[in-house]
């Protein structure tokens, strides 16, 4: 399967998204106009990847900030990941900054309304 | 009505074609944002490298003559805050600062400013020679030097007024037209005092210190925000809170305010305001907004104020999974984010404009920490 590599730009995350490799990441800024567009790529990557994923995989979220755009596009992103739970082992990996309280509310809103086991690190 | 000073200053900046202005103590961070968001400006819009040039070193001069003679009050007082200004005239730069002084230094700074007001360019060289040589001027009145190094720059007279403001101390404005040698000099600025002293009263009645006079689009956001950066007091953690609202906030005009026929379609015109208010800061936005749009935007704002905290969480995941209102203008978390992480009622007021569309100012609050 062929990998995902997007560099970040000053209002767009970077995105790792490499089965071979086993990287899943996705990180830095993400204040888009249109987090759609910005997300949809990423989206049908992980469609493509639920048809055979691997037995583990990990995702790390390492956000600086995000916009409400992309929390909804973020929460489609789990949603992929809480189906491929249901058929191999995923651990979403969530890392929010020392004293970023919004970031860590933010996945901890995520891991209750998910299915899928998160772990929570400072960065 | 509450926040109608924010429809009053969008059009005051927009009649004067003010873009940025700065209220505040001047320390060395605000500087730098200063001069890197006009620095920005200038690139985007100034074509001339010469004038470009000039029109930076005379703010890099202003700047420093500002944080020179800014008061230094152990509690910050916000009348005596300090001012900066730029807006563009024609083909031209004024830059506008002030600062208070003591009214007793006020005779020696006239006579001074008026007579380096009258000296040629050669003239203004030679004196400027002559008081570094003497090396005792900079005891008496407090500017000397750094005035006369931006007369000295700027190709142009400087302009003044003097406003007493208590028994001992008087606020100067001071105006500098960085001026090519090809460019015409002659134009009377004294009514831009009057409107630069009435922006002032505003700025300090409401204790506004930075201003944003859009028009807005990403790619300003995104300087606006590494700008604030410098600006913000606090740690981390809660400069982010402050950005997540900056964001929201910013991005609410980009995706839906109105733009009249008569501004240009490229970018969407609004105000951004940061101010404070007792022991909050006060984030404020104004933009043009349909009518059309008036009835859902209030059921909204009047929602998410009369929600207890456990409702706004609920209503907030509500959205987040509703992929039925996910278009990329709308995901309809925007006010309940605002709501949540500021901890306080958004406040509003709509003045309408005419039978198509109005003028909305928003405000949130959020505790200094």
């Amino acid at each position: 399967m062929k990998a995902l590599y997007i560099e970040a730009t000053e209002d767009t995350p970077y995105v790792k998204l490499d089965k071979e490799k086993n990287i899943f990441e996705i990180g830095k800024r993400s204040l888009p106009e249109n987090a759609i567009a910005f997300y949809e790529p990423v989206i049908n990557w992980l469609k493509e990847y639920k048809t055979a994923p691997l037995s583990e995989t990990k995702f790390y979220f390492k956000f600086e900030y995000f916009n409400t755009a992309s929390a909804k596009q973020i929460a489609k992103i789990l949603l992929e990941l809480q189906e491929i739970s249901k058929i191999a082992k995923v651990n979403v990996c969530w890392y929010f900054a020392k004293d970023d309280t919004d970031m860590y509310a933010s996945g901890l809103r995520f891991s209750k309304l998910l299915n899928i086991p998160f772990e929570f690190h400072e960065m | 009505m509450y926040l109608d000073f924010v429809k009053t200053l969008f059009f005051l900046m927009q009649d004067h074609n003010l873009g940025y202005i700065y209220k505040g103590i001047f320390t060395p961070e605000v500087t730098d944002t200063v001069l890197f968001l006009t620095e920005n400006k200038l690139e985007k819009q100034e074509e001339s490298s010469k004038l470009k040039k000039r029109v930076y070193h005379i703010l890099v001069e202003a700047l420093q003559n500002v944080v020179r003679h800014q008061a230094k009050d152990e509690k910050r007082n916000p009348f005596h805050d300090s001012l900066f200004l730029i807006q563009k005239i024609e083909n031209r730069y004024v830059i506008t600062t002030g600062n208070i002084v003591k009214t007793e230094n006020i005779p020696f700074l006239q006579a001074f400013i008026d007579k380096i007001n009258t000296l040629s360019k050669e003239e203004l060289k030679e004196y400027y020679m002559k008081i570094l040589e003497e090396g005792t001027f900079s005891e008496k009145g407090g500017a000397g030097l750094g005035l006369l190094d931006i007369a000295r720059k700027s190709g142009n007279k400087l302009l003044y007024k003097f406003v007493p403001f208590s028994k001992d101390h008087s606020y100067f404005y001071l105006c500098v037209i960085p001026t090519l040698e090809d460019q015409q000099t002659e134009r009377s600025y004294e009514n831009d005092f009057r409107f630069v002293e009435l922006i002032h009263s505003i700025l300090n009645k409401e204790d506004i210190s930075i201003i944003n006079n859009g028009p807005f689009n990403q790619e300003n956001l995104i300087t606006f925000l590494n700008s604030l950066e410098g600006q913000m007091l606090g740690n981390v953690g809660y400069k982010k809170k402050v950005f997540y609202i900056v964001i929201e906030m910013i991005q609410n005009i980009i995706k839906h305010g109105y733009i009249p026929d008569n501004y240009d379609k490229t970018s969407v015109p609004g105000i951004f305001l940061l101010g404070q208010i007792d022991d909050k800061y006060r984030i404020l936005t104004g933009n043009f907004i349909e009518n059309n749009d008036l009835v859902a935007l209030k059921q909204k704002i009047d929602r998410v104020n009369n929600m207890s905290s456990k409702e706004l969480e609920d209503y907030y995941n509500d959205f987040l999974f509703n992929f039925g209102i996910d278009d990329s203008k709308k995901s309809g978390l925007g006010m309940i984010d605002i709501r949540i992480k500021s901890k306080h009622p958004i406040y509003y007021d709509i003045l309408p404009i005419n039978n198509q569309y109005s003028f909305l100012s928003l405000q949130s609050l959020i505790y200094i920490e």
